[in-house]
């Protein structure tokens, strides 16, 4: 029996009693991420933090604007543009699908009408708009 | 156990402890084979290619916009990804991207009433097929429920919601975020999209000492007993230090609504004019839940058990954390099985 259950050696119960320390602590720190105090903390460090980023911003823009040279805002806006036509764009694909599924069914059925012109000729796997990737 | 030796392997130790962390980033991770279907902005639709699909209904994966979507198809041999093209599915993965700051106008509504429809959308013509397979993950998983409370008769047959929050009453997120003396007004119109890094570090915080130390403690341990598995920690440990900006009106709009007050529990949450009523929901339903998962609680995941008007409702609860439950060694075992099976069942033509 000795032989299933050995006597830890002085490393093992000294890694044993580091492991109880350490669930201690993560314990105890966890009770102190959810007391009240903490979140008031964590907001107020995080209203800081944004203030300060608002001001190295405002002065980074200032510098950049006065030297004439295109900064931040300037890209942003081109990246809106770029955006906004991207969602235009996106519209007149998604009409021009719909339209081509009511011209296909229109075909089909004037075919099955006898009106000839069954060779629907769109495609319905968005081919056109896929790569591959890897 | 011989100190002088433990002693004298300490510095090959320290160089491959070092050495794991440092090429962490180099980890090969999401590397599923894939085609673009479609993109629109940041976002893209993806296809995995099989040569084994036989199940009609397609599986459209979607996450949630504070991590990457590689989770879904983590590292070969222990991805959900895999998993599901092994089984038969035809799988698509609805990817965020990477927003910058000029999509700081993307709010919820865009993602809820835009993009995802417009994925399912495509996701429908690539596979040829009239209905799909939501799968949900974390917020991904409550934009799911969202775009199904709006869309009842749209082309969802099956709704799969995996650790998402629904009602957010009395979480650790509530308690920081949802107090009044956090300006997000004021957050979103600073930034036009909260840094990646910032959310990562509240994340981090609700489990200080586990995040910040102990993972790295056990790996160093694991490392001088020689049992380290590289693969598995560089992998998600790339995955969880990818953190993408979360775009500010999406931002002010998700910690204003869920947060602050809670209006997707309570059906005051409109999109676009829209009420989002949970109770519309009426596909096949699937609700995960993790025992053990601090980000999303069980309290705040299974509510809409209770909302949801589903004649056929399926809720696993296991033990487990918001992230392990589905990516971790076990889930391939436990919790994938289980999911499949009940897609199985809920996926011929």
């Amino acid at each position: 029996m000795a032989e299933d259950n050995p006597t830890p050696t002085p490393a093992e119960q000294a890694q044993k009693l580091y492991e109880d320390a350490e669930a201690q602590t993560a314990k105890a720190m966890e009770d102190l991420v959810h007391q009240d105090s903490f979140g008031e903390l964590l907001a107020k460090v995080a209203g800081n933090v944004v203030a300060v980023m608002k001001i190295g911003g405002d002065v980074a823009d200032l510098v950049v604007g006065n030297l004439r040279v295109a900064g931040r805002r300037d890209v942003l806006s081109l990246h809106r543009q770029l955006a906004r036509t991207e969602d235009k764009l996106e519209m007149v694909l998604q009409e021009i699908e719909r339209l081509q599924e009511e011209l296909r069914e229109a075909r089909e059925t004037a075919g099955r009408n006898g009106g000839g012109g069954a060779g629907a000729s769109t495609s319905r796997g968005g081919g056109s708009r896929s790569k591959t990737e890897q | 156990m011989n100190p002088v030796r433990d002693l004298t392997r300490l510095p090959a130790a320290a160089i491959e402890f070092t050495n794991i962390i440092l090429t962490t980033p180099d980890a090969h991770i999401a590397s599923s084979p894939r085609d673009v279907v479609w993109t629109h902005r940041k976002a893209s639709l993806y296809r995995y290619r099989s040569s084994n699909r036989r199940y009609a209904v397609p599986v459209l994966l979607v996450f949630a916009l504070i991590n990457r979507p590689h989770i879904f198809d983590l590292r070969p041999g222990n991805s959900f990804v895999e998993h599901l093209l092994e089984e038969g599915f035809d799988v698509f993965l609805l990817d965020w991207g990477v927003p910058g700051d000029e999509d700081f106008d993307m709010g919820l509504d865009s993602y809820v009433c835009d993009e995802l429809p417009w994925g399912i959308r495509e996701t429908l013509r690539a596979a040829g097929q009239e209905e799909v397979s939501l799968v949900g993950w974390c917020i991904g998983g409550t934009l799911a429920a969202m775009h199904a409370a709006l869309e009842p008769e749209g082309p969802v047959r099956n709704l799969v919601l995996l650790t998402t929050p629904i009602d957010t009453t009395g979480s650790l997120y509530a308690k920081w975020v949802g107090r009044e003396s956090f300006d997000v007004d004021r957050v979103a119109d600073t930034m036009p999209s909260i840094p990646g890094l910032g959310v990562d570090i509240v994340n981090k915080l609700m489990k200080p000492v586990t995040n910040y130390w102990t993972t790295y403690r056990r790996l160093w341990d694991q490392v001088r007993a020689g049992t380290a598995k590289r693969e598995p920690y560089q992998a998600m440990a790339k995955w969880v230090a990818d953190n993408p900006p979360f775009p500010s009106r999406a931002y002010r709009e998700w910690i204003t609504w869920m947060y602050k007050e809670n209006r997707l529990v309570s059906g005051k949450l409109r999109l676009r004019g829209r009420r989002v009523d949970l109770r519309r929901i009426d596909h096949n339903l699937m609700v995960v839940t993790a025992g053990a998962d601090h980000i999303a609680p069980p309290q705040g995941t299974a509510p809409v058990l209770d909302l949801a008007s589903s004649a056929d409702v399926t809720h696993i609860d296991r033990p487990g954390g918001h992230i392990g439950l589905m990516a971790g060694s076990k889930a391939r075992q436990e919790i994938w099985p289980e999911i499949v099976d009940w897609l199985e069942e809920r996926s011929s033509a």
